[in-house]
């Protein structure tokens, strides 16, 4: 990514009201050319209403969507240099598969001679050569969903919208799609704005993620980065498996000291900032950064948390095995430890120690 | 418990089902009979060879021969065509596109009201309509005069009233097979053609017009065969001298019924038949291949 360009897409404080609803809420984002950008969120978070503003098929309340620089007002959905994948694909029933592919040159008006070799050239790239005389629907979900893909690529959109375009798709065929079309948008070079609801096609797919709720972004960076570094409880919560742990604070400062309900202290590198002495807070670990020791073999280590608990349940999952560990105060941990050589193995009932880095612990404030 | 002892229960729960099974085929059997017997007859004796409507004396065109060479009749049957090809064309575009208002502008003041007078013409009895339209005609000054038009050399008698008329209640019927056919429809796919740099027009012509062309056929043949078969509105809206085909079989049963009379009936029975099916296959054939995955 280059800073200094000008972005493909920006939302300047973009707001959309729906009669009483706020479905989109001051909402902000840079999204620079090239890049593989993912909208995440549950449903009705307003990831949908924000890729149909930037389409044109909404009109922002307030603020203002600029592609390549450009504002762009009051445009119309065929003014936009930016073309969609629909959620249902959207494929026109009447037509064939070459004619959908071919309706954005024709109605730009573009001689029938290069209509027919990009539409070649398109059907290769998606892998559906000699399917131009099909109709929508004699082709599987898969097929269709390529189609669209094609119908929208082929007109070489400056950005490509596209709106949970596997979430018709089975789980398998949802992996393979999901690594095609990585491919492809790494091949032609188009920024992909891409809604999902699902954090793990966002994490395996997108360059950058925001990750939205109830009309507001409240993360936005890498996949790596709202995985190991999430700046609130949702964001923790929503994305990957998350222990929490219910805590008051007691001290801020380098870092955050809390108090367990059963009257253990546990420090944490980072806490939201607008945390105060005595607050309630969650602190939030992930399962794999968790270990488990017998309690007479708890190594003295620097850095590190330590609690007390008895094993509930053990899942053995072949790469790991998950282990339930309830504490005292009723709070119930996930542990997640590697199947390899050497590592202790527990049984139900067994009474263990859990520990963690301080490094591995966020302190977020809690909220209804 | 034995096993003879067993199904003997059962073995009267069957025969009374089976019972029940048959009475209800002779039920429906005896409704079909009920409305279709009379059509049947009618449509036997216009083959009569005699004057008798009620006794049978062998098969014969002659009723059909004589019905051909009615000049009163050939010209009404004229009139009613021209009638229904005028007023469907008319009413077609008109129901097509208070269908799509409707269906596109869900809420706005006076909906209610919309609604309640494009329904109205299916609801109220003709008989009411065909009055209001006679009462109109009069009091605007309009009247029921029959208008003759040189068309490139063709000398037409066009009866702007009954024109008119019928228009005034098939843009209801257009309108309703219309909107079945809209409410059904994606409308993502016109959001896809916009995306796809069709403005709104071409958006029309291009996808919203050929999706929606099963529901635009079946409503103009609905409207074509309600229009040929109408009676009491043409009766009321036609200035002297100016017959449709019922029109002109009314004045000629007040004379007497003759086979001709079936042989006519015969015909637009036919007609109307061939024109419901039509209908009903343009409202079909396209969704089989309309069928999507999803």
């Amino acid at each position: 990514m280059v800073e200094t360009s000008v972005p493909a897409v920006e939302l300047r404080d973009v707001v959309k009201r729906f009669a009483e609803v706020i479905a989109v809420n001051h909402v902000s984002l840079k999204i620079a050319p090239g890049e593989f950008f993912a909208l995440l969120g549950p449903s009705g978070s307003g990831k949908t209403t924000t890729l149909r503003m930037i389409g044109g098929f909404e009109l922002p309340t307030e603020g203002e969507v600029f592609i390549e620089g450009e504002p762009q007002g009051y445009k119309p959905p065929y003014q936009r240099p930016v073309n969609t994948v629909f959620q249902n694909y959207a494929l026109f029933p009447h037509m064939t598969v070459a004619q959908n592919i071919a309706f954005g040159l024709e109605m730009r008006g573009v001689p029938r001679e290069e209509i027919r070799r990009r539409v070649g050239e398109m059907l290769e790239l998606v892998r559906l050569s000699g399917y131009e005389r099909r109709r929508p629907h004699q082709l599987s979900g898969g097929e269709q969903q390529r189609v669209a893909l094609a119908r929208a690529l082929i007109n070489r959109p400056k950005v490509l919208l596209l709106d949970e375009p596997l979430g018709a798709l089975d789980l398998k065929l949802r992996k393979a799609m999901q690594l095609e079309l990585k491919t492809i948008q790494e091949q032609v070079g188009i920024t992909f704005i891409y809604v999902t609801h699902d954090q793990e096609e966002a994490i395996t797919m997108a360059d950058r993620i925001a990750v939205m709720n109830r009309g507001r972004v409240l993360q936005v960076g890498t996949p790596q980065e709202v995985y190991e570094h999430p700046e609130n409880l949702f964001v923790a919560d929503f994305i990957g498996d998350t222990n929490f742990i219910p805590v008051q604070v007691q001290q801020v400062g380098d870092g955050v000291q809390v108090l367990t309900v059963s009257g253990a202290v546990l420090l944490a590198h980072w806490g939201e900032p607008t945390l105060n002495a005595g607050s309630e807070a969650m602190m939030a670990v992930r399962p794999e950064r968790m270990r488990l020791h017998r309690p007479e073999e708890v190594p003295q280590q620097e850095g590190w948390n330590a609690v007390e608990g008895i094993i509930r349940h053990v899942i053995y999952h072949g790469l790991d095995i998950r282990y339930e560990v309830h504490l005292a105060g009723g709070t119930t941990l996930h542990v997640r430890m590697p199947v390899g050589q050497g590592e202790t193995r527990f049984q139900r009932g067994e009474h263990v120690v859990v520990s963690w880095p301080h490094a591995a612990a966020r302190v977020f404030r809690s909220e209804s | 418990m034995t096993a003879p002892a067993a199904s003997q229960p059962r073995l009267s729960h069957r025969l009374r089902h089976e019972a029940l099974r048959v009475l209800f085929h002779i039920y429906g059997a005896a409704g079909y009979l009920f409305f279709y017997l009379p059509i049947i007859i009618l449509v036997i004796f216009s083959f009569n060879d005699s004057r008798s409507v009620s006794q049978w004396a062998g098969f014969s065109w002659r009723w059909y021969e004589a019905m051909l060479q009615d000049r009163q009749i050939m010209l009404a049957l004229w009139n009613s065509v021209f009638v229904a090809v005028v007023s469907t064309a008319i009413a077609t575009v008109l129901g097509t596109l208070a269908a799509m208002a409707l269906e596109r502008y869900r809420r706005f003041p006076g909906r209610l009201f919309a609604d309640i007078t494009l329904y109205l013409p299916i609801i109220i009895p003709d008989i009411a309509m065909a009055i209001m339209l006679l009462a109109f005609f009069n009091l605007s000054g309009i009247g029921l005069h029959v208008w003759k038009v040189n068309f490139f050399g063709v000398r037409l008698a066009v009866p702007f009233s009954v024109i008119i008329g019928h228009v005034a209640f098939n843009i209801s019927f257009v309108a309703v097979v219309v909107q079945a056919r809209l409410a059904q429809m994606d409308r993502t796919l016109e959001e896809a053609a916009q995306d796809l740099y069709a403005n709104p027009w071409r958006t029309f012509w291009r996808v919203t017009l050929p999706l929606m062309m099963p529901g635009v056929l079946g409503g103009a043949l609905l409207a074509f065969t309600l229009s040929l078969d109408d009676f009491v509105i043409t009766f009321f809206t036609s200035g002297a001298g100016f017959n449709t085909l019922p029109v002109r079989v009314f004045g000629m049963i007040r004379k007497g019924v003759t086979p001709k009379i079936n042989a006519v009936s015969s015909l637009m029975l036919g007609f109307s038949l061939l024109l419901v099916t039509l209908a009903l296959l343009a409202a079909r054939g396209r969704d089989e291949r309309n069928v999507r995955l999803f």
